[in-house]
């Protein structure tokens, strides 16, 4: 059974899938730290930097699966949270551009780092790489990275939404993406809710950092950096304040890239980056609040 | 005397590009190289600030015009045999022509000039966000296709062959050139019509503005200047287009950002100052003297340190070293002078 | 139970002076009115209390304890609820989640009334409780944004221009439940344009110009329009 449209097979629609699904959790992960601070964090590709290299070291070290996966977990976190407390918040009151080249800064900070400590080479990827295995689904083989990475990035993504909808800090961290002066008259306490943000988006850095080594052999300083640019043009595609609006940006544009990864041939495939900045922004010029986003949203900063 | 300020505000910048050309002069030809370097850096910088300081608008795709700069001058210049060589994918026409040093600097300005017109066309309608994503997006397909298109470049590769051109002389003469462009484009009502849309968008649309318009002027003149910078560089050393990407994006949106992109005093000084520190860095991996002592870092502490700078005067001087401000020689205030502040007042 | 002190405030923007020596009280089952033309610096009184706007000279003083270089959370969790200018509703959430967002300023350890509170007050609110907040009529979401400043169960009540927009019968709803408000044993700081109604309803208004307190005025004052224009005036 194949897809009789251009080259797609169903393998290749379902590593779409997966791409685009890890590029949604990264897109919620700059989204709602976005929505808190209005702050576009381009570092965010250095977190999952870090942390495909400490899976790498996890396992070079012996570790158990989990265990390494636990280490990458640490290491993503207390960097998400070390970048807060330095970088963030004292820079919280000043101008968006100051913000962007400072999260820039620390991007290159991170990403120079990783290179003075591991080298340009890098380091060979975890244990993890087993999962790059087919399953046999109807007799269409699938990787299991493709199923695991779209059912832990849904499963994510669903309990954000649980926490989002149902649970107070929820409430509390989607009015201040709203309208944060108005929302700390009411009451709701500022740093709970960009620590809120800060960890849940180092949450998904962390588990972006797991399913994007998988299908690399080695770990590199720029790991993570083409992705991130590339989730942060489909944040800005769908519409950056909103949860919902964000993962669709970031979804479509990794499914794009995944699907035209592998329907391309080699010598179109090369200018794959090309095409996808070129759609973005096309669709910029056309919709410039995003894709998905209804009407203005008030973008009022502390 | 206000003609004295006014030249004060060119002659700070010019005597600071200056200076570095003397003291490059006086040390050894391996370490005249990093001058040279700080030079082209001055220039992109300088071309960056046209459009930034002056439109308060951020752009991350600058190094793509500085990069069609690079590559015009470098496909034009490379002896015809070599190219057969180097370039054996290039388009006849370009396999064919030639051009001499002088000239190739001005093709790579307009090249880099028309470039900047076609992407601000659309593009400078946008901004924020939109307009940052955008600008990247444009850095990134333009790497992307020079790394990739043989028929324009060496591909992959870097330049070879590429007479290198740029000596101290060039270099100050080119680091001075696009002072004197910016100084002169900031005395112009465009500029001032530019910066009053940065202080305030809605007045001076009410004014009768059009912030479309001059920010798209700003970038095309801003572009050229980027491109004639690249054109600047690809004489200096190999390039090749893994170079012209993220990293001198970053570290030249740092060096203005660091020297307060609202003057061009402050991309001056932050050019010289950040990249003299990289410099440094960049020769201790080879072990420098320094009064005597001599010593050696490990490769990457340069742009650590760089990156660490920045971190810091962002957040303690976000306006950047000289605040965005021109050096101002302290008013002597004259009788005159006080009278008519008394009269407005 | 808890009075609010402003003694002598002063709050300047740059160079501009917003308010001077302003000094009033709220107690407990009082109304107390601000009014004054625009630009005399009510919200910014307002704004100053919450800690959200600069302080640069006097005090805020909740029950003796100095309110001044407070995050606006904090004040808000003290027991002080403010119904901002323009409502602020969260148009986007449900009635119910404005209401609940409201519950952030609650104080610890106090459950209060919680929502029945503003639904007993607004039955409307609980008609509406699923809609999206962003659909309602102006009158109806500025019963909301009242009925979101006392599910926190505050001590002190502080409202900015609730009758801003409003029509005359809504206006009256608004004002009746503010009595119904202030027999429950709140304290109420009321700023108003509507000068004469404002004086009628308040135990006490002062009238506010250019950042200084010009006339304080009891309810009897109310039909003395002459005194009002006055003080406006001068
Ligand atoms: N955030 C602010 N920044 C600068 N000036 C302000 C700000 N808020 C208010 N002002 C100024 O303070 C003065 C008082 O304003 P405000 O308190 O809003 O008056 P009112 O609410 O009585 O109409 C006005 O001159 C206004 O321009
Ligand atoms: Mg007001």
């Amino acid at each position: 059974m194949t897809l009789a449209f251009l080259n797609l097979t169903w393998p290749t629609f379902a590593n779409g899938l997966a791409l685009g699904g890890v590029y949604a959790l990264m897109a919620v992960g700059i989204g709602l730290v976005f929505g808190v601070l209005r702050l576009v964090n381009f570092a965010y590709g250095q977190l999952i930097m870090a942390g495909a290299f400490a899976l790498a070291f996890g396992s070079q070290w012996g570790f158990p699966n989990w265990a390494s996966i636990l280490f990458c977990f640490g290491v993503v976190l207390g960097l998400s949270v070390l970048m807060d407390l330095l970088v963030f918040r004292p820079l919280r009151t000043h101008s968006p551009a100051v913000m962007l080249v400072a999260t820039f800064a620390v991007a290159f900070l991170l990403q120079n780092i990783a290179l003075l400590a591991f080298g340009p080479l890098g380091k060979s990827a975890g244990a993890l790489a087993i999962l790059n295995a087919p399953w046999d689904i109807g007799g269409v083989f699938i990787k299991k990275i493709a199923v695991i990475s779209f059912a832990t990035a849904v499963g994510c993504l669903v309990i954000l939404q649980l926490l989002l909808t149902r649970t107070p800090l929820g409430l509390h961290m989607r009015a201040a993406a709203m309208d944060f002066r108005t929302a700390r008259l009411l009451g709701v306490r500022a740093n709970w809710v960009i620590s809120g943000a800060v960890i849940v988006s180092g949450l998904f850095a962390a588990v972006s950092a797991v399913m994007l080594s998988v299908q690399e052999l080695t770990v590199v300083p720029t790991f993570g950096t083409q992705d991130t640019i590339l989730v942060l043009a489909g944040v800005v595609l769908g519409g950056l304040n909103r949860p919902i609006p964000a993962t669709l940006g970031g979804f479509s544009i990794g499914f794009a890239n995944g699907i035209l990864g592998g329907v391309l041939p080699s010598n179109q495939s090369q200018y794959l980056p090309s095409f996808l900045f070129a759609a973005v922004i096309v669709v910029l010029l056309v919709r410039p609040n995003g894709l998905f986003a209804r009407g203005g949203g008030t973008v009022e900063r502390v | 005397m206000t003609w004295i300020r006014r030249a004060v505000e060119l002659l700070a910048p010019a005597l600071l590009i200056l200076g570095t050309a003397l003291l490059a002069l006086e040390v050894s030809s391996y370490l005249q190289a990093y001058f040279l370097d700080t030079l082209v850096k001055v220039a992109i910088v300088v071309a960056l600030y046209v459009f930034i300081g002056n439109s308060g608008v951020l752009s991350f795709g600058h190094v793509s015009f500085v990069a069609v700069g690079a590559w015009t001058a470098g496909v034009l210049t490379v002896p015809e045999d070599q190219k057969r060589i180097t370039m054996p994918g290039l388009a006849h026409f370009l396999l064919t022509t030639s051009v001499g040093n002088v000239a190739s600097l001005v093709l790579a300005a307009v090249v880099g000039g028309i470039f900047a017109f076609a992407v601000g066309l659309p593009l400078m309608r946008l901004s924020g966000l939109a307009a940052g994503i955008a600008t990247f997006g444009v850095l990134e397909i333009t790497n992307n296709v020079l790394t990739y298109e043989q028929r324009i470049g060496p591909g992959l590769n870097a330049f070879s062959s590429v007479p290198s051109t740029t000596g101290i002389w060039q270099a100050t003469i080119g680091g001075l050139v696009c002072v004197v462009v910016a100084y002169a484009y900031q005395r112009t009502r465009f500029s001032r019509m530019l910066r009053a849309t940065r202080e305030d968008p809605a007045a001076a649309a009410a004014a009768g503005i059009s912030i479309y318009r001059q920010r798209l002027l700003a970038f095309t003149l801003s572009g050229a200047l980027a491109g004639f910078a690249g054109g600047l560089y690809v004489h200096l050393q190999p390039l090749q287009a893994g170079s012209l990407s993220l990293n001198l994006t970053f570290v030249t949106l740092a060096m203005l950002v660091v020297g307060g992109s609202g003057s061009l005093l402050g991309a001056v000084v932050g050019a010289l100052a950040l990249n003299g520190i990289f410099s440094f860095f960049s020769a201790a991996t080879n072990t420098v003297d320094v009064l005597g002592w001599s010593f050696t870092v490990p490769s990457g502490t340069a742009e650590l340190t760089l990156g660490m700078l920045m971190a810091i005067v962002l957040i303690l001087r976000p306006n950047g070293l000289t605040g965005g401000r021109e050096l101002s020689l302290p008013r002597r205030r004259s009788v005159a002078d006080l009278e008519k502040a008394r009269a407005t007042t | 139970m808890t009075a609010l002190t402003v003694e002598k405030l002063s709050i300047r923007y740059g160079a501009v002076e917003a308010v001077r020596g302003l000094s009033l009280e709220v107690k407990p089952g009082e109304i107390v009115g601000l009014i004054g033309p625009n630009g005399a610096g009510k919200s910014s009184t307002l704004h100053a209390i919450m800690g959200a706007a600069p302080v640069t000279g006097g005090d805020v003083r909740l029950d003796g304890t100095s309110l001044v270089g407070r995050r606006p959370e904090d004040v808000a969790r003290r027991g002080i609820a403010l119904v901002p200018e323009g409502r602020r509703i969260f148009g986007e959430l449900t009635v119910d989640e404005n209401l609940r967002l409201g519950l952030a300023g609650r104080r610890r350890g106090r459950n209060g009334g919680g929502l029945t509170r503003a639904f007993d007050l607004f039955p409307i609110l609980r008609e509406f409780r699923s809609r999206q907040a962003g659909v309602l009529s102006g009158g109806q979401q500025q019963q909301l944004a009242i009925g979101r400043a006392l599910v926190a169960d505050p001590d002190v009540l502080l409202l900015d221009e609730p009758s801003l927009g409003l029509a005359p019968k809504i206006v009256d709803v608004v004002f009746e439940a503010l009595t119904q408000i202030r027999d429950s044993g709140l304290g109420v700081l009321l700023v108003e344009q509507r000068a004469q109604r404002t004086v009628a309803l308040a135990d006490r208004s002062h009238v506010l110009a250019n950042g200084e307190l010009r006339l304080t005025l009891g309810p009897e004052d109310a039909s003395d329009t002459d005194r009002l224009v006055a003080a406006y005036l001068a």
